[in-house]
């Protein structure tokens, strides 16, 4: 094991620590706002970890999407729902039975997968490998749109249905729209506002 | 391939340092004398109204979804650039085709007055 090798270990645990823990934090912390925020670290920690197994492209995806965009998203939902921190603490006991079943579930999930004859560890390709000019986005790019064009266009269609479900759902149509209307602000003539009325003065 | 990252860890572990040293310095140096009234929330002489954390409106959040459809768009225009000299004219018809697609959505959206701010 050469120098090398020993240096990139240190970063994946020292990426896996931070991973492991903001993940942590995001559960535990009370407060909804800072719970997202650990999840952003999460992301990047996770960042580190995909670029350390040379899927680069991946990697700065999840920080451009994830980071970028979903947790924008979370934060609003965060503030769209007003959530009361004393109200959370109260029905921790209520939601227990949830969790434990999820929990459970996802444990068998994941034993299941990395169990012999799923998933074995050592036939895993190892890291380290590539050559200096190597490029997960080429890599990528040359099988997606050619070989996996179907899922794509499925990708495509998607995100359609994902626009037409979000509009359906949270617009309410032009309604109540106060904005201004410049067109009939710049048309509007003198005769249609004032009225000039000829009154009788006072007479002295 | 891993050698290309080595400035942008070391990039990282520079902001690192440098974003805790000002905030942990501040903390260890800077005096902290709290008392009831610098603990209280101030606003202009009267007792707060309502809480700081008001909820937005919903409207935000289609926004917002409108926004993350189209950065995956993106995303997903990104390897196409980079490789279309050599996937030919089916990736690029490919591409126009997912396109198309999202080019529905938009004009939906835009016909449904749903990129108008009320």
């Amino acid at each position: 094991m050469n120098l090398a090798q020993i240096f990139t270990d240190l970063v994946f645990f020292s990426f896996a620590a931070i991973l492991v823990g903001s993940a942590l934090m995001t559960i535990i912390s009370r407060n909804p706002v800072r719970s997202a925020l650990f999840l952003v670290l999460a992301f990047f920690a996770a960042t580190g970890l995909w670029i350390l197994l040379e899927v680069e492209f991946l990697g700065l995806i999840l920080i451009l999407v994830y980071v970028g965009a979903v947790m924008t998203l979370f934060l609003f939902v965060v503030m769209t729902l007003n959530i009361d921190v004393e109200e959370q603490r109260s029905s921790f006991v209520r939601y227990l039975p949830f969790a434990i079943v999820i929990v459970a579930m996802l444990v068998i999930l994941m034993v299941y997968v990395i169990s012999p004859g799923h998933l074995n560890p050592s036939e895993l390709t190892t890291t380290g490998g590539q050559p200096v000019n190597y490029s997960n986005t080429t890599e990528l790019g040359m099988v997606l749109y050619t070989d996996y064009a179907y899922p794509f266009e499925l990708a495509g269609i998607l995100l359609l249905v994902a626009i037409i479900a979000a509009i359906s759902l949270t617009f309410h149509g032009k309604g109540n729209n106060k904005t201004q209307n410049p067109d009939q602000q710049i048309l509007i003539r003198r005769e249609d506002r004032i009225r000039m009325v000829k009154m009788q003065g006072d007479k002295k | 391939m891993l050698e290309n990252y080595l400035p942008i860890l070391i990039f990282i572990g520079i902001g690192l340092v440098i974003g805790m040293a000002a905030l942990i310095i501040g903390a260890l140096i800077g005096p902290h004398k709290p008392d009831a009234e610098k603990n209280s929330p101030y606003e202009c002489g009267f007792p707060a109204f309502e809480d700081t954390r008001l909820p937005f409106d919903v409207r935000y959040y289609l926004v917002a979804i409108l926004f993350i459809i189209f950065d995956l768009e993106t995303a997903f225009l990104f390897p196409w650039a980079v490789v279309l000299h050599k996937i030919g004219l089916y990736g690029f018809l490919a591409m126009m085709v997912f396109l198309g697609l999202l080019t529905i959505g938009f004009i939906y959206e835009w016909k449904k007055g749903a990129l108008e701010w009320q």
